[in-house]
């Protein structure tokens, strides 16, 4: 359920950015969000709440790219930084439950891609 | 057709963040350690708070803040114990977030409290995810629940700063496996504290109400 709750300041992100684009690009093609593993999002579910909640905005119809990032951390014992797979927080060297989280806990908007008008010098050729 | 790709970076937490932040800042200004209770319905949030209301009233005053989807029915449990509450409706939503929360703490005469206790809604995944402003979250696990549960959301147990087991006078009668259970909350988290509570018969209640007025503000 948290997908919708997502969805939603995903999909407020990206059209406040698409809108101040200048120039208006025609369309919004594509959004793309990195989400670290710790969200536990299920991608199927963050597209059917996208699909939903982007309609009647200049989103309707665009495609929703989600990149996962692995979740890694930092043995405080040994010094070992490397990929944790949730829920095991162990550290793969030496075993200790001492690890500190790097990377997984990020959630971002990174890029739009958006379809521009024709320019007005290619109209007519 | 010609397509452009934008590079925006924007963190997605961004406005609920700042909102937290601002709570924050309320909250360390009146000496007010906030403590957010998440765990999934029927966990016993709410009783917890009520078994642990006549130790901590001698000791400290305190405040709530009630998440529910629906109803005001817990709210009106703790009200009957004389516990200044407020109810939250988050409206259907599955979690509260940080604007909400700080706009309810206009309603508590802050200067004259220690304490203000989050009840979210129950819910162990999505209030995880939302910082409202708290000093830290507690995870409130019911053996009924399963040993497995820390397991099964870690994301919850890797941002709690504390555990309470509760509804342990059932263990007789359940297959729960408390020393597993114990196991998966080190697993994810080795150094958090695990508390073992009783509201129907009040055993560990006095142990987690002395750490919530000890621990949080000076070590969390």
């Amino acid at each position: 359920m948290h997908e919708f709750s997502i969805c939603r300041d995903i999909l407020a992100a990206a059209l406040e950015e698409y809108r101040a684009l200048d120039p208006a690009p025609k369309r919004l093609k594509a959004v793309r969000v990195v989400a670290g593993g710790m969200h536990q999002i299920i991608p199927e579910y963050l597209a059917t709440a996208y699909g939903i909640l982007s309609r009647d905005t200049p989103a309707a119809g665009s495609k929703l790219d989600l990149v996962i990032k692995p979740v890694t951390g930092r043995c405080r014992e040994c010094g070992w930084e490397g990929e944790i797979v949730p829920p095991f927080f162990q550290c793969a060297a030496c075993g200790a439950l001492a690890i500190d989280l790097m990377q997984g806990r990020e959630l971002y908007l990174d890029r739009l891609e958006v379809e521009d008008h024709e320019h007005e010098r290619d109209q007519g050729l | 057709m010609s397509t452009r790709e934008i590079r925006v970076y924007k963190d997605l937490m961004g406005a609920n963040e700042k909102w937290a932040g601002a709570t924050r800042t309320l909250l360390s200004d009146q000496d007010v350690v906030m403590l957010n209770l998440i765990g999934s319905p029927g966990a016993g949030k709410t009783s917890l708070l009520e078994a642990m209301t006549p130790h901590l009233s001698k000791q400290a005053r305190f405040a709530v803040l009630e998440g529910d989807i629906e109803t005001t029915r817990d709210a009106e449990r703790l009200d009957r114990l004389g516990v200044p509450v407020s109810q939250l409706l988050s409206g259907g939503a599955c979690h509260l977030e940080a604007r909400l929360v700080n706009q309810a703490l206009t309603d508590f005469p802050l200067r004259d409290l220690d304490l203000v206790f989050v009840e979210n809604v129950g819910n162990m995944v999505c209030p995880a995810e939302f910082d409202i402003g708290e000093k830290a979250k507690i995870a409130v696990l019911s053996i009924t629940e399963g040993e497995d549960k820390p397991l099964k959301y870690p994301l919850l147990f890797r941002e709690a700063r504390a555990v309470v087991l509760t509804k342990t006078d059932l263990l007789p009668y359940l297959e729960f496996d408390l020393p597993a259970c114990r196991r998966n909350i080190a697993q994810i988290d080795a150094s958090l504290p695990v508390f073992e509570v009783s509201a129907m018969t009040g055993e560990g209640v006095p142990a987690f109400a002395d750490w919530v007025i000890n621990t949080p503000q000076t070590v969390l």
